[in-house]
């Protein structure tokens, strides 16, 4: 029988900022046990040995300043809590420790604890229990936005786990020159001139007509124009345009959450009150990371990546070579033939974007990451039938109860 | 179908004196490296150094992803403008038809 699978044209990628999965989505498990977010026996110890829970505090801005450190050694101790042994697991124990180290403020270290209630994020909590939320979707480094970024675009970071400029090496391409390459269609949307693109500038000087603004993007949906793939950035930050004010929606501490919650309701109506875009058309929200922010699921292990890291020593006293994924971050596939409260347990990261958009698109290239090579696909064009948790778009009749937003 | 409100952000959210962060800094940074790729005219006159703000990172952000923008679109202009001469040059150097002189075309006529 025909699923949702065999209408889908369009996939889109809305990349948020700095945000884990608990403290966006934690509180979901009160609501459905499915969800792995927060439960009474989770805690960090702060400096003073005191353990200290999740708390439901979390404000929509100017609580968590400085911005918490989220660079490679920093989560390097939220990780693994401090240990340097060489048999170390992780054990998510060192986010106060972490936080307290760029203030030595105790109580405000405690804050990099807090998460949203539910009725604080109407929006992105709405999303998760209306459509599929990822249960296990991980920042591709334990590191910063840029080389987590880069993972989305090219499913490596070419030995990067920092924010400075990468080159990029051949026969690696973005995934948007693959596509353009194939002849199939892509963009990026930025939000304005002014935000502009945060990782790809090195697309932008080469390949600038990839690029489109936000303005576009809801253009390009009214027309019917949208590329086979679209990846959107928010607004990074808050700025005068000759059309007014724009304030900061990426999230990214210390941005106010509601402007993204705005956002990501703007981008999903877009989609949603298009009658010929609806249905064929799936929209991915995901996060570049953590933000160093708290969240209690250890990172696993993966498959190595071919770069060796750019730094002998990132910063934590041992060699890096990328085979452990950064913190786990908000991840929702939004699709009509999706079905209400999908829970889905399978590792991602963000090299499953150009892997699945290569897959789904495209097909089999051997110019890709070992990372891309191996992540799991959140879309695939023949997934196997006897796993019905490979095809998330599988209703055979579109719903008609999707969530509809005030914008 | 219920329609839901969206939140919108408060009054004091926009902040764009507010110091540029580590990621808004890194993003000036990599268009710097562009900038540099840029044509003297089309560089800022902006001292990247200086920035401090969240407003100041975005007037730089700006003046470069427009610069970039504008520097292709001339070359697109200058490569059509070319193409368009050297189909004039083209055109020119064809050669015409002998046209048959007016006696034989008289004499085919009657």
């Amino acid at each position: 029988m025909p699923t949702g699978l065999d209408q889908l044209k369009h996939i889109v990628v809305l990349m948020m900022e700095n945000r884990s999965f608990d403290h966006m989505l934690g509180s979901l498990t009160a609501v459905n046990p499915a969800i792995d977010g927060i439960t009474n026996n989770l805690s960090n110890p702060d400096t003073t040995g005191t353990q200290t829970k999740p708390q439901p505090q979390a404000d929509f801005q100017g609580q968590l300043e400085p911005d918490p450190d989220h660079h490679f050694p920093a989560v390097d101790l939220q990780i693994f809590g401090g240990s340097v042994a060489a048999d170390r697991q992780p054990n998510m124990q060192g986010f106060i420790k972490s936080y307290f180290n760029q203030q030595r403020n105790v109580g405000q270290s405690q804050k990099i604890m807090y998460y949203f209630s539910q009725k604080n994020l109407p929006i992105l909590t709405k999303l998760a229990l209306e459509f599929a939320v990822f249960n296990r979707w991980f920042a591709s480094i334990p590191g910063p936005t840029i080389c987590n970024r880069a993972f989305a675009h090219y499913g490596t970071s070419f030995g990067r786990v920092d924010m400075n400029p990468f080159d990029v090496i051949e026969p690696i391409k973005s995934i948007y020159t693959r596509m353009l390459n194939a002849g199939k269609s892509a963009k990026v949307y930025y939000y304005d001139t002014t935000s502009s693109t945060m990782e790809v500038v090195n697309l932008l000087q080469n390949q600038p007509k990839l690029f489109g603004t936000f303005q576009q993007f809801k253009k390009d949906c009214e027309k019917n124009a949208l590329p086979q793939y679209s990846f959107i950035e928010p607004n990074y930050s808050d700025h005068d345009t000759d059309g007014g004010e724009q304030v900061a929606n990426d999230q990214h501490p210390d941005h106010d959450v509601q402007a993204g919650e705005g956002f990501i309701a703007e981008v999903y109506m877009h989609i949603r009150k298009n009658p010929q875009l609806w249905p064929n058309t799936a929209l991915l929200v995901v996060y570049d990371e953590h933000g160093g922010i708290y969240d209690h699921v250890p990172p696993p292990a993966c498959t190595p990546d071919k770069f060796p890291c750019s730094q002998i020593d990132p910063g934590t006293g041992k060699p890096f070579d990328f085979s452990r994924l950064g913190v786990r971050v908000p991840a929702i596939l939004i699709s009509p033939w999706i079905a209400t409260n999908t829970v889905v347990d399978r590792i991602f990261d963000h090299a499953s974007i150009p892997g699945t958009v290569q897959q789904f698109f495209i097909g089999d290239d051997s110019n890709r990451s070992p990372r891309e090579v191996t992540a799991n696909l959140f879309i695939e064009k023949n997934p196997p039938a006897g796993d019905p948790s490979r095809n998330l778009l599988s209703l055979s009749a579109m719903r008609n109860d999707c969530p509809t937003f005030d914008i | 179908m219920e329609l839901i409100p969206v939140p919108k952000p408060s009054k004091k959210a926009m902040k764009p004196d507010r110091a540029a962060n580590a990621l808004l800094l890194a993003q000036v940074s990599h268009l710097q490296h562009a900038e540099r790729r840029l044509p003297l005219g089309y560089r800022s006159e902006i001292y990247t150094h200086a920035i401090k703000t969240e407003g100041e990172a975005a007037e730089y952000i700006r003046a470069v992803t427009e610069a970039i923008h504008r520097a292709h679109a001339d070359a697109e202009k200058r490569r059509a403008r070319r193409e368009r001469r050297l189909e004039i040059a083209a055109a020119a150097e064809k050669p015409k038809r002998k046209r048959k002189p007016k006696s034989a075309q008289r004499a085919k006529r009657k």
